[in-house]
């Protein structure tokens, strides 16, 4: 019985997955599949918050471990299911046959992510990888315009496709070394300090920088964000980013002992986290079509997660972790936005926000407000969560690290001003209203207040990451 | 409630009211602004009375624990310096409401920028926890940009964005500086007054010292860094450059003072004598470019960039030891005289511009006698601007230049050489704009002259340029019970 309960938000995932699967079988309405699957999240994030302070290893000890770290990123990942489920009220560009399979894919995603997580053993990691992975391959491909869904779906598939390869073959090294798959077994301090440990590990990485969109695995952001139907995307910017930061954290702590003293991870880290900011960011600079620029933007966040995760510390995991779900909000706010008022377009240009105070005043401030978050200015959580990332490289000593990235997020300040400034500045092209439904309405005021709660009452999301951080220390 | 919470706590409440009221309700916005405005002048008021200046140093504290586990507090407190500039920043905050007064478009926006910009500012002037200061002072830039996009004039687009770069590139340098200082000193708090307890390993100080100069520098407009602040006042509507010129460049200067100086007073002595070069250099290249402008606001941004360039050569000469006292005395003074007289400026030339939707100073000539009590206010700046004894300005800017003539006495003799240069700009746009014959074209402006309510706040601000030029004691005293404090440490 107690396993069950410490399962409960995966066995609920589950059934609401057959549950919808049936929608789709019955061919039921839109509305009353979307109307299930919403139901289906509130009742993930009952279970995940039920579970939130047990800890234990359901059914099988040793390869699935339930602890404060795993809850907590499940409750993010059930509110982020949530959340993209609303915000797909409309999705016309998505294929008009495939409508019901949308929910469906994104919720045994989720139960993939989920699992992901909770996994303590290297098999298990990886068939819960491409659990989360293969039901988005599907709905990126689910684009009522098929020459756009083609290309954006090749793109995402066979990067992740070549990532998880990679990932696999990462970890017959960690296998080959420690002669076992449990992660309690590989992370031995004394055997950690083998070189070979350090490339298995970061070859299974590679997946996983697939997820969050990190150098070298960053080339399928900027065209998949482009061309991805706007629910999908908003599902990858969002849901796929905490379970990758997370599962970053985890990966990482098994070679937390001496990790940083060895410095062979560390320094191929570090230069990730570079590249990928300054490549995010520069090339974001040039870019007219919205969802492309965010898409180099969330290459130059993958950048400054991994600038506190190559610390090795603790502060770093934590800081990870609230950046985590600081971005899930501030990259959320933009999504949904882009939901809205991208509602038939294929593509949403820079200049199809222009005026869009006038024609919605209540989501450009949304947008407004996910922007100041991506920027890091307060009082958004982007601010309070670049300056614990960076606080965590400094506390290495890292000072000329920490003003690359600085000087990085001056630099995208300008992108990102120039969408404030179509958005409150430029005439609108069209005087088209877009009103928000009530729900979607409410969705957006929670995430603002989520983004601002964040940004200056930081002390209460700290110390969960903090006690997360040491759940998976320990 | 304690006082300096009320005092954040005030035009915080006002943007929340003001979010919720509707569009339409102009008058009811501005009342409110106002009424916040004039609120937070009397908390100031009563903040000035209630610091005691024979026991000096910080007095009002209030420390809640933020996030605990890393040692960020939330942690007010004033010393002499902090009560003078939250004083400057609620005058300009109710002149400045006072001053919009007429704005039609998108007003309820309007205020609410404006007002986010002051917690901002209030923030900044009280914080003794390094995160929360620098959480003010980022918060106090980021209106800024939105103000001059949408009400400002001419060349807005650039002006903010070239404003904003500038301003977040300085925060780049911050940013490291602030968190090195933090995992340095291994206290595991932020907290100001602890931090400066500790003395840090001087090749440190040496290091970290210039990243936390320049970058507060750039928002006091430091030479060679200053290119926003002339575009980005001439582009803002009149009450966000008051705000900006007379306060927020304040931010820059206070950040060197109380976080740079007080935690790195070895660095800081180091790389005095390379500053107080930038600083005259600024002085003097503030002064000449201003000669050459045929903008009336292009001609005080760049009296900013050289009268900034005199507090920032205050705060390095003081650095170099208590004999200089007065240098320290006089940096904090001209902070204060000089936001005041700035808004005055920025305020009138915004009324000039408003009734004539001409900047160019040769357009006029002869426009005293066309708008006479507008013309006579911009005369008084200028007066003040140029050194006037009997406004406040003149008793700052004596004491750095004695104190410069003391320790440097070349960079004395260039800037008070760059006094005279600041006389010339200024008499030469009396000349050009004021006196002389009346251009015809401006004839209808007769009946537009500032009268009724757009006297007040430029009343006010006269008034307090006058009191503090007849009566600097009033002043002096309070700033110097905290310098003599503030220097002693080192």
């Amino acid at each position: 019985m107690e396993n069950a309960i410490l399962f409960a938000p995966e066995t609920i995932c589950l059934i609401m997955g057959l549950v919808l699967f049936f929608c789709t079988v019955l061919n039921w309405s839109y509305a009353t599949t979307r109307g299930i699957a919403i139901a289906a999240g509130i009742a993930m994030i009952a279970a995940c918050l039920w579970t939130l302070p047990l800890e234990g290893e359901p059914f099988f000890p040793g390869i699935y471990a339930v602890d404060f770290f795993s809850q907590l990123i499940k409750t993010a990942l059930a509110i982020g299911f949530l959340f993209v489920v609303i915000a797909s009220a409309n999705p016309l560009t998505v294929d008009r046959n495939g409508w019901l399979e949308v929910p469906l894919f994104f919720i045994f995603s989720t139960l993939g992510m989920m699992m992901m997580v909770s996994a303590t053993e290297l098999l298990t990691l990886y068939v819960a990888m491409e659990l989360a992975a293969y039901p988005v391959y599907i709905v990126v491909a689910l684009h009522r315009n098929a020459d756009i869904g083609g290309e954006s779906a090749a793109k995402y598939m066979v990067q992740g496709m070549a990532a998880s390869a990679i990932s696999l073959y990462g970890m017959s090294f960690l296998f080959g070394t420690f002669g076992s798959t449990y992660f309690s077994a590989i992370s031995i301090p004394q055997a950690t300090a083998q070189p070979i440990f350090y490339l298995g590990l970061l070859l299974t990485l590679a997946g996983f920088f697939f997820k969050l969109g990190a150098f070298p695995f960053n080339f399928w952001a900027p065209d998949t964000y482009e061309t991805a139907p706007h629910p999908v995307i908003t599902f990858i910017a969002t849901v796929s980013k905490i379970a990758a930061i997370g599962i970053l954290c985890r990966l990482l702590s098994l070679a937390m002992p001496g990790g940083w003293e060895s410095g062979h991870a560390q320094t191929a880290l570090m230069w990730a986290s570079v590249i990928a900011m300054s490549l995010g960011n520069l090339a974001a600079l040039a870019q007219k079509d919205l969802k492309r620029l965010l898409g180099y933007s969330t290459i130059a966040h993958a950048g400054y997660v991994l600038l506190a995760l190559q610390t090795f510390a603790e502060w770093g995991l934590t800081a990870a972790l609230f950046y985590a779900i600081g971005y899930f909000a501030m990259s959320f706010a933009c999504f949904l936005v882009i939901c809205e008022i991208g509602r038939s377009e294929d593509r949403i240009t820079i200049n199809a926000v222009s005026g869009l105070y006038k024609r919605a005043p209540f989501l450009s401030f949304t947008l407004l407000i996910g922007l100041f978050g991506l920027i890091g200015l307060p009082p958004t959580v982007g601010f309070v969560g670049k300056w614990f990332l960076f606080s965590a490289a400094l506390q290495r000593g890292q000072f000329y690290l920490v003003l690359i990235a600085a000087i990085n997020a001056a630099v995208a300040l300008y992108y990102y001003l120039l969408i404030i400034r179509q958005l409150y500045w430029v005439e609108p092209s069209t005087q088209n209203t877009i009103k928000p439904t009530p729900l979607i309405a409410i969705t957006a005021m929670a995430t603002i207040i989520l983004v601002i709660a964040m940004g200056t009452l930081p002390g209460p999301f700290w110390d969960m990451a903090a006690r997360a951080a040491r759940a998976l220390i320990s | 409630m304690p006082l300096l919470s009320s005092i954040l706590l005030t035009p915080a409440i006002t943007l929340i009211i003001l979010l919720l009221m509707p569009q339409k309700a102009v008058r009811g916005i501005r009342l409110i602004c106002a009424f916040s405005g004039l609120l937070t002048c009397l908390l100031s008021l009563q903040l000035w009375m209630g610091y005691d200046p024979t026991t000096g140093g910080i007095q009002f504290e209030e420390i809640i624990p933020w996030v605990a586990a890393i040692g960020i507090s939330y942690h007010l407190g004033v010393d002499g310096f902090g009560v003078i500039l939250v004083m400057l920043n609620a005058i300009v905050y109710f002149t400045g409401v006072l001053t919009m007064w007429d704005l039609e478009d998108r007003v309820k926006e309007y205020f609410a920028f404006m007002v986010l910009l002051v917690i901002g500012v209030f923030g900044v002037f009280m914080s003794l926890d390094l995160f929360f200061f620098f959480f003010f002072y980022e918060i106090a830039v980021v209106p800024m940009y939105p103000l001059i996009l949408i009400w400002g004039s001419g060349n807005r687009a650039y002006a903010g964005m070239k404003l904003m770069l500038f301003l977040l590139a300085g925060s780049a340098l911050l940013f490291p500086g602030l968190l090195a200082i933090y995992h340095h000193a291994g206290l595991n708090t932020f907290d100001l007054i602890a931090l400066s307890a500790h003395t840090f390993d001087p090749q440190f100080q040496i290091f970290v010292y210039p990243f936390l100069y320049i970058g507060f520098g750039v928002l006091a407009g430091l030479f060679p860094f200053h290119g926003w602040s002339p575009t980005g006042h001439v582009a803002a509507p009149s009450a966000v450059s008051m705000l900006h010129a007379g306060v927020l460049m304040k931010l820059g200067a206070f950040g060197i003072l109380t976080v740079g100086i007080r935690l790195l007073p070895e660095g800081a002595a180091y790389w005095a004598p390379t500053f107080v070069v930038l600083a005259v250099i600024g002085i003097i290249y503030g002064a000449f470019v201003a000669m050459r402008q045929t903008d009336f606001k292009f001609v005080i941004g760049f009296s900013s960039v050289s009268h900034m360039g005199i507090v920032l050569l205050g705060l390095n000469l003081a650095i170099l030891g208590p004999v200089v006292i007065d240098a320290l005395n006089g940096a904090v003074f001209q902070m204060f005289a000089h936001g005041i007289m700035t808004a005055l400026f920025f305020s009138t030339a915004g009324y000039i511009y408003d009734k004539s939707h001409s900047k160019t100073i040769g357009d006029f000539g002869g426009l005293g006698k066309q708008m006479p009590r507008a013309v006579s206010i911009f005369i008084v700046a200028g007066l003040c601007g140029a050194g006037l004894p009997g406004l406040a300005s003149f008793w700052a800017e004596l004491l750095v230049f004695l104190a410069a003539l003391k320790t440097y006495p070349i960079a004395g003799v260039i800037v008070i050489l760059g006094l005279v240069l600041t006389a010339v700009y200024i008499l030469r746009v009396f000349n050009l704009a004021f006196f002389g014959a009346p251009n015809p074209k401006w004839e209808n402006l007769k009946a537009q002259d500032m009268s009724g309510l757009h006297l007040i706040p430029r009343a006010i601000l006269i008034a307090v340029l006058v009191i503090f030029g007849f009566v600097p004691r009033l002043m002096l005293d309070l700033i110097n019970s905290t310098t003599v404090a503030f220097l002693g440490n080192f």
